[in-house]
């Protein structure tokens, strides 16, 4: 028994539950016979992969859901070996390159000149090139950025590129105007409720509209969080009732937790258990702009609008901080810091004004 | 033999003896023996392998002309020369508890223990560890304790050359006929250690004809160590354990503070110090009034001998060669020595050359000569040059000194005042210098600085402040980003976060408001710990759960904490394990699971590491320090001495034994150190 998430994913263009017009657009594009490079973004969960893996399947057919897993070994110059894990199949290679960490600019050049150097072995049947599957481009070094551009370019010929990512804006220019971009919003609540009832509905599942509509909205229109959230609902009680409570994250409650505590003390003695639940969080893989951005929602929910500005100013200070620097408990210390001095200055001249 | 041939001679023996006080830690001992029988008329020390003696004889050989060692044997009329030979450390050796420069409480407390299991009525072994940094008397304490108290003293000293494996060899044939097949393996200097051991705690001392016979308690002293237990200190504890068991006579271990990094010899018995009951007395340096003691008394008899050959040090070099010792009294003796003697060539050449690099300025005084006042310069600006001691501080005091950011008032007229609306960062003068703080605690300034930021809020009250701190230490991070400047920035870097930290701290604005938190313990940073199990996990969350080809954000904040939530089959056991540690997260857990980990007064930091490989790195430094408890006994046994709340800028500072040792350093050290 696999996820819904994978079980239900749809499989070729024609299949797709929403963005039918980008759905077609995409067809048209492989059956016109060229294809250029592709940058594929939008935000998680809206569906990029799945689209990815249609446009795929339209290009070379069903064979290219064989997958296999590799790991390759990769000697960078300064004899560091690197183990990177990929997957393809016969026609295309997927690699997400910043699993190298800085090295990654070794990984995309040799990984791409392998690819692109062994020619398909019947180029009548199939399509003269194969594709590379580059995901999280955006979080590639500027170096390997510049290096994919070289790259791209160099092997047009014999390989494709499809560059995934969540927002061009880390994606340097020169990559962009190489590539044909395409956008994946998110679906709707309108379009992540039909999914969600279609799913149910071959599982053979009652799925409450309202409740259905509950969970598009607390997923955030994040059609793998919506559906993970209805199969956990699925098992916390089955006949679903409207009201029920939609299973939350441990790690998202963690957080609210911490905001909490910010808000109701601030004292260093407070801070240093602050300290101690941000660990807790980084210790469960949480990223730190994730925690960081998870903590600005949550402080905001809880503070008077005249300092959310400020609040929010101080956040994306030490969010750019914390993309520059090496050790992200320093950020998030300082803003968490920051905040609890702010706030209690806040509270104190409130309560000045209550007195008198 | 004319005077001038004479004097030739003398002066190229003492060339030979000024190279040697460098090497005090590996002749220091062997001369003093050799010293200490001429002198006391007998020879205390009982040294084993008995080879001892030759290789005294050989090493000395080698170091001096063996003209003038012939001299010193057979022409005792000629004594002032030969004096003039020897280091003073060895010819100054304390004689009694009174000349002993170490703390009377400790020689106490060293006698009363000696005293208690020297006791025959008493059953079992007992040992007796006493640490400190290298030159606060812990072997003088020994003897001169041996000497009060009636007891000979047996001594291990490490078989070092080829040939004397020969003569080791030898030596058991003679005495044991089994021992031709055991010389092999016996060979090994664990193995001759254990033998050692055995035989000492064994048989008495042959009684030689005309020596006392009240003499028969001993100990055992052990300074040096075989460098295999360095290795395998289980070795080490295994012999001891066995030596408790059978043992007659009592077991002194001295071990100095200042071998580097995480080979620190004080690691060889973290582990057993509470099983075998071993008690350990830790020496501070020698302080600077009875190290001041000590060298004028010197300076006095030397002085009386030399018929004013020798020029007086006034007390202002004194008290600089006392500062510049930090607290070694071995290198303090050692350096008056050698800045004794001013009217030979050797060192006019010395010093002209070193003046010449540093001030210019003066050779017009140099020329005159030696009158007293153009003296006393030249020691200020030479003597640290020439015998000063690297000071260093442990890790642990030179955070002290950071957080605990000691002011000194200013006269509050003279002071310089702010304009009103920057009064609120209005400070009084800092005693310390952050950037010789970092220097002298011997990391770099990245790893001061997770120090400090694992430690700060404690000794903060105000929630503003600590707020501006922790702006500082994020300074401090984005300052060393860039990797190609970071070796630049490091040291701006550590710059802002200390001085930043240490002005945020308003409720230690002025002089007189220090006091008011006590004695805060201090611990090592999580962070490393942290960030490598971040990484850890995130690899292997990628790795277990490849085929659902999702980015690890997406499948670490959905996936994974989702796959905990739902029952779902069809999961390997790794992967239902990594679901089960990392997707839960318990809400009711404390947070304060991590457990600090107290940071020992003597303790070495995590050592260095570049951020490419840092995870590694951390992952191999970290190991040491996971040693759980004894960091937190051992601090608490040590603070009991010295709280570092009344650390003073005056107060010598022990050498470190931190060293920024990469992987590759370490094994180099391993193998000369054999």
């Amino acid at each position: 028994m696999s996820l819904w998430v994978d079980k239900y994913r749809p499989t070729s263009l024609v299949k797709l539950d929403y963005h039918k017009d980008q759905a077609n657009h995409l067809k048209n594009l492989v059956q016109c016979g060229d294809f250029p490079h592709l940058l594929v973004y939008g935000p998680p969960g809206a569906g990029k992969k799945t689209r990815i893996m249609c446009l795929l399947r339209e290009l070379y057919g069903p064979g290219v859901e064989k997958l296999r897993i590799e790991h390759q070994s990769i000697t960078t110059p300064s004899r560091k070996k690197l183990e990177i894990n990929t997957i393809a199949s016969n026609y295309h290679l997927e690699v997400n390159p910043s699993d190298a960490g800085n090295s990654d600019r070794v990984v995309i050049q040799e990984l791409i000149k392998t690819v692109a150097q062994s020619q398909q072995i019947q180029s009548s049947a199939q399509r003269e090139f194969k594709v590379v599957l580059l995901t999280e481009v955006d979080r590639l070094t500027k170096d390997a950025q510049h290096a994919l551009r070289r790259t791209m370019e160099k092997y047009m010929s014999t390989c494709r590129l499809i560059l995934c990512c969540n927002s061009t804006s880390k994606v340097i220019s020169p990559i962009r105007s190489r590539c044909l971009a395409v956008r994946v919003p998110l679906p709707s609540v309108e379009e992540v409720c039909s999914v969600l009832a279609g799913v149910c509905k071959k599982e053979g599942l009652l799925l409450p509209p309202e409740l259905a509509r509950q969970i598009a909205e607390k997923s955030g229109r994040n059609l793998r969080k919506a559906l993970l959230m209805c199969e956990a609902c699925r098992v916390q009680q089955y006949p679903f009732s409207p009201d029920q409570d939609i299973p939350v994250t441990d790690w998202e409650v963690y957080l609210r937790e911490t905001a909490n505590a910010i808000v109701s003390q601030q004292s260093p003695q407070r801070l240093l258990e602050v300290r101690a639940r941000l660990y807790e969080l980084l210790t469960h893989c949480i990223p730190p702009d994730v925690i960081m951005k998870g903590l600005v929602t949550e402080l905001l929910s809880n503070c008077d609008g005249h300092l959310k500005a400020e609040v929010v100013q101080m956040a994306a200070y030490y969010e750019h901080r914390l993309q520059l620097g090496n050790k992200a408990i320093y950020h998030l210390e300082a803003f968490v810091a920051k905040f609890m001095a702010i706030y209690k200055k806040f509270m104190e001249d409130g309560l000045d004004n209550f007195m008198f | 033999m004319s005077k001038l041939s004479l004097r030739g001679k003398q002066s190229s023996g003492k060339i030979n003896n000024w190279v040697e006080p460098s090497f005090g830690e590996l002749l220091g001992g062997v001369n003093r023996t050799l010293k200490k029988g001429p002198l006391s008329g007998e020879s205390k020390t009982n040294r084993w392998p008995s080879t001892g003696d030759q290789t005294e004889k050989q090493s000395r050989k080698r170091k001096v002309d063996p003209h003038v060692s012939n001299n010193q044997i057979s022409v005792p009329s000629e004594a002032y020369k030969l004096d003039q030979d020897e280091p003073w450390v060895d010819l100054h050796a304390p004689q009694s508890q009174a000349e002993l420069a170490v703390h009377k409480k400790k020689i106490e407390e060293v006698e009363s223990w000696l005293r208690v299991h020297l006791d025959k009525s008493k059953k079992g072994g007992a040992i007796l560890l006493l640490t400190g940094p290298s030159g606060c008397g812990k072997t003088a304490t020994v003897q001169v304790l041996a000497k009060d108290l009636g007891f000979h003293i047996q001594e291990w000293s490490n078989p070092s050359t080829t040939s004397q494996y020969k003569m080791e060899d030898l030596f058991t044939q003679s005495f044991d006929p089994d021992s031709r097949f055991n010389s092999f393996h016996g060979s090994s200097q664990t193995g001759l250690f254990q033998e050692f051991l055995l035989r000492a705690n064994k048989y008495n001392r042959l009684q030689m004809s005309g020596e006392k016979l009240t003499e028969d308690r001993k100990i055992i002293l052990i300074e040096e160590f075989p460098n295999q237990f360095y290795r395998q200190p289980v070795c080490l504890h295994d012999i001891l354990r066995q030596f408790i068991k059978t043992s007659r006579c009592p077991l002194v271990l001295i071990v100095s503070d200042s071998l580097s990094g995480d080979k620190n010899s004080r690691h060889l018995f973290k582990d057993v110090l509470h099983e075998l009951e071993i008690h350990n007395i830790s020496f501070n340096p020698v302080a600077p009034t009875s190290m001041m003691k000590v060298l004028s008394r010197i300076v006095t008899i030397e002085v009386g001998k030399s018929s004013g050959r020798i020029s007086v040090p006034d007390k202002a070099a004194l008290d600089l060669l006392c500062s510049g010792s930090s607290g070694d009294i071995r290198s303090a003796i050692n350096s008056l020595q050698f800045s004794s003697f001013t009217d030979k060539s050797l060192e006019r050449r010395l010093w002209a050359s070193k003046k010449g690099k540093s001030s210019s300025a003066k050779p017009a005084v140099r020329a005159k000569g030696r009158s007293k006042s153009s003296k006393s310069t030249d020691m200020q600006v030479e003597s640290p040059a020439i015998g000063g001691k690297d000071a260093s501080l442990f890790l642990f005091r030179a955070l002290g000194k950071i957080l605990y950011c000691k002011r000194e008032s200013y006269d509050s007229s003279q002071a310089p005042k702010l304009p009103p609306h920057l009064t609120d960062h209005q400070r009084d003068k800092l005693l310390v210098d952050p950037e010789l703080v970092i220097e002298r605690s011997h990391m770099s300034g990245e790893f001061f600085n997770l120090y400090l930021h694992q430690n700060y809020p404690d000794f903060f009250t105000d929630v503003e402040d600590i707020a501006r701190t922790s702006e500082y230490l994020s300074d401090a991070d984005f300052l060393t980003a860039e990797w190609s400047s970071r070796s630049t920035m490091l040291e701006y870097g550590s710059s802002v976060a200390t001085r930043g930290l240490m002005h945020s701290n308003s409720s230690r604005a002025k002089a007189n408001c220090q006091s008011t938190t006590g004695f805060k313990p201090l611990h090592k940073p999580h962070w490393l710990h942290i960030n490598k199990t971040y990484r850890e996990n995130y690899l292997t969350a990628q790795s277990l759960f490849l085929n659902f080809c999702l980015t690890p954000v997406s499948l670490l904040t959905e996936l994974v904490p989702y796959l905990a939530k739902l029952t779902n089959p069809m999961r390997n056991q790794a992967q239902i394990a990594f679901i089960q540690n990392v997707g839960h997260i318990s809400q009711k857990r404390d947070p304060g699971r991590l457990r600090l980990e107290a940071l020992g007064d003597k303790d070495s930091g995590i050592l260095d590491a570049d951020s490419e490989n840092e995870e590694t790195s951390a992952a191999q430094h970290l190991e040491p320090s996971t040693t759980p408890g004894n960091a937190t006994t051992e601090s608490n046994l040590s603070n009991s001495q010295d709280p570092p709340g009344e650390l003073s800028a005056s107060q010598p500072q022990p050498a470190s034994s931190e060293a920024l040792l990469d992987e590759e350093d370490l094994l180099i050290e391993d193998y000369d150190s054999d």
